[in-house]
């Protein structure tokens, strides 16, 4: 029950709390439950991140600890406040019931859902009853187990339990320790945290994403409306998925068999959440002062690239660079640049901690 | 140059697995032809359309990954560029629009052809029934139950089939190696390593001299592991067995660190 209640609070009730502020700052038609869930997690890692980087780089003794706690606090915080700023603003939220969503449907279009969701279902049995091997669990699975364990961040290596000295390629990587976070906070065994949880987490969230980017390729207000196409566009991604092990390199092969790590994590949530966000802000309903919301969480989307892993940073990089330089020239609008730039100063900073860290020797 | 290139052709097509006859790419690559063709939103075809093309160019551009290898100092990773594509939202937002209004015999088109151009994630080698709710082989939680003190660490000595999952159980247990030995690209050398897994049959002298220096408070050996005299002559004892796994425990070591 205590497990259950540390699960329910740290992925469902904070990351909502949390996603709330955001979208204090969207404009009301923006504002949905699926938006807020994502905005609180991205928001939650970001948050994360900006605790736990200092702690593993200036703490040596119980850094997990540490970083913890502080984490605890300012999560709290910030979902507090998301709350009241919900609470304050409540008048403008126009919340639709599931209820009357379905009612409105045609019967094809349930038995669509259904069928989505029956892929869903199915995909999360897998994860749930079928175990993957991947050798990186020696090391991302085993940090997390450590910091439950020990409440050490990196300071001993993974394989044989020595101690170690920081390893600039994964300690800036943060993801395995929010596991081992939410393993502590709801008293769950991190591996089982890994292996079990996350998925029934990561899967249905990245599918959150996929809707998300649908209901703006089809259920747009500026244009004939073609929300029919929705449940097939999502029937169409599970199938991607399903049928995308083409290779051990695809993202959707890291989806399904490597789900919690956060290399996974970038490549079928951080990544297609940036395309979400491309789409919001250039739906052409975008409210210049009214949508910071959507900026804030385009910052919070890029420094969960770092929580995920480092070449996450460079790959998010890479993709705001040529989508900006494209939407500029599409746009004739070259202040595109500029903002997308902005939104990428946090991952600046992190590259500069990682060449320093990676460098730091030749200063010696 | 030209060397570069073709290395980032063969990533490519790794990649997207044609050397298995995983066509899934090849839907992509139509569907981004077909969007190049059709797509009128000029903001569609900036994300859709021109920004994956420029990714390719760039995956393609032996320069870029000249830079992007020397700034990250690692090439094995350059695939990742290619998550950027994000290809099944793009194909599937493609295959969506080529279908139009027929929607349905749409659908079970493109679902078939998805199916036969990809390969079935679940068929996996990797991928077995779970044995438990950690998800890793029963034998190893067994076993590290067994030697697992109640205060402390130990380190144990553990055959490579078990080294992925011990410290995945507890991190109580300490190996003298990891995983990092079975990474034949990796090229460590572990004297440890060698006397355990590389000789023919163990050397039972010099394997427990050097399993002593760690030290190895237990020995797991495959039940049909040669050595070339019994460990119990050597100080060990046969403490248990988990499966094909027999259990040392030496007794001139000190269980607990």
């Amino acid at each position: 029950m205590v497990q259950l209640f540390g699960l329910l609070l740290w992925l469902v009730i904070i990351p909502i709390g949390i996603g709330l502020i955001p979208v204090h700052f969207v404009s009301a038609d923006k504002r949905k439950p699926g938006i807020v869930l994502l905005a609180g997690y991205f928001g939650m890692w970001a948050v994360f991140e900006l605790v736990t980087i200092p702690a593993v780089i200036f703490v040596k003794y119980d850094n997990f600890k540490v970083a913890s706690n502080c984490f605890m606090v300012l999560a709290i915080l910030c979902a507090a406040a998301g709350i009241w700023l919900a609470y304050r603003d409540r008048k403008e939220w126009k919340l639709i019931s599931p209820v009357v969503c379905v009612r409105e449907m045609s019967w094809a279009e349930r038995i669509e859902w259904l069928l989505f969701f029956a892929l869903l279902g199915f995909q999360l049995y897998k994860a749930a009853a079928y175990a993957s091997f991947d050798g990186d669990d020696a090391y991302y699975v085993v940090e997390s187990l450590i910091a439950q364990q020990a409440d050490v961040m990196y300071r001993i290596l993974p394989y044989t339990g020595r101690p170690t000295d920081l390893d600039v390629r994964h300690v800036l990587a943060v993801f395995p320790m929010w596991v081992a976070y939410v393993a502590v906070k709801s008293d769950i065994h991190a591996t089982i945290v890994s292996h079990l949880i996350m998925p029934m987490v990561l899967i249905p969230l990245s599918y959150l994403v996929y809707y998300e980017v649908g209901k703006l390729l089809f259920c747009r207000s500026t244009e004939k409306n073609h929300p029919e196409n929705l449940p097939i566009f999502m029937i169409v991604m599970a199938m991607f998925q399903i049928f995308g092990n083409v290779s051990i390199y695809t993202n959707e092969t890291f989806f399904l068999t490597r789900t919690w790590q956060g290399k996974a994590v970038a490549g079928s949530l951080v990544i297609p959440a940036l395309f979400w966000l491309f789409l919001l802000i250039h739906d052409g309903t975008a409210k210049k002062r009214a949508d910071m919301g959507l900026w804030i969480l385009f910052v919070c989307i890029n420094m969960t690239a770092g929580v995920c892993s480092s070449i996450a940073v460079f790959l998010v990089c890479i993709l705001m660079a040529v989508t900006a330089f494209c939407l500029a020239i599409v746009e004739r609008d070259y202040k595109i640049i500029l903002k997308m730039a902005a939104v990428c100063i946090p991952n600046v900073l992190y590259m500069m901690i990682y060449v320093i860290m990676g460098y730091s020797y030749l200063l010696k | 140059m030209w060397g570069i290139f073709l290395e980032s052709v063969v990533i490519f097509k790794n990649y997207m697995g044609f050397h298995e006859n995983g066509y899934l790419a090849g839907i992509y690559l139509f569907v981004l032809l077909y969007l190049w063709l059709t797509e009128k939103d000029k903001r569609r075809r900036a994300i859709f359309v021109y920004a994956p093309t420029l990714l390719l160019l760039m995956f393609f551009c032996p320069l870029f990954r000249k830079i992007f290898v020397r700034l990250l100092e690692d090439s094995e990773t350059y695939y990742r560029l290619l998550w950027l594509l994000q290809m099944s939202i793009v194909s599937a937002y493609g295959m969506m629009k080529l279908c139009g209004r027929h929607r349905r015999i749409g659908l079970a088109v493109v679902c078939v052809a998805i199916a036969a151009c990809g390969n079935y994630v679940y068929d996996s080698e990797h991928i077995t029934r779970a044995e438990n709710v950690y998800h890793l082989p029963q034998e190893a939680i067994d076993i590290v139950d067994l030697i697992e003190p109640e205060e402390g660490r130990i380190t144990a000595l553990v055959p490579a089939d078990l080294i992925y999952y011990i410290r995945q159980y507890s991190t109580n247990i300490e190996l003298p190696y990891g995983r990092e030995m079975l990474i034949a690209r990796w090229d460590y050398h572990h004297a440890m390593y060698e006397a355990m897994e590389k000789a023919d049959v163990i050397e039972t002298e010099t394997f427990a001299e050097l399993a002593r220096q760690y030290p190895c408070a237990y020995v797991i050996l495959k039940e049909d592991r040669k050595t070339d005299k019994p460990l119990t002559e050597c100080g060990y004892t046969l403490y248990d067995q988990v499966g094909d796994y027999l259990i040392y425990k030496d007794m001139e070591t000190d269980d607990a660190i």
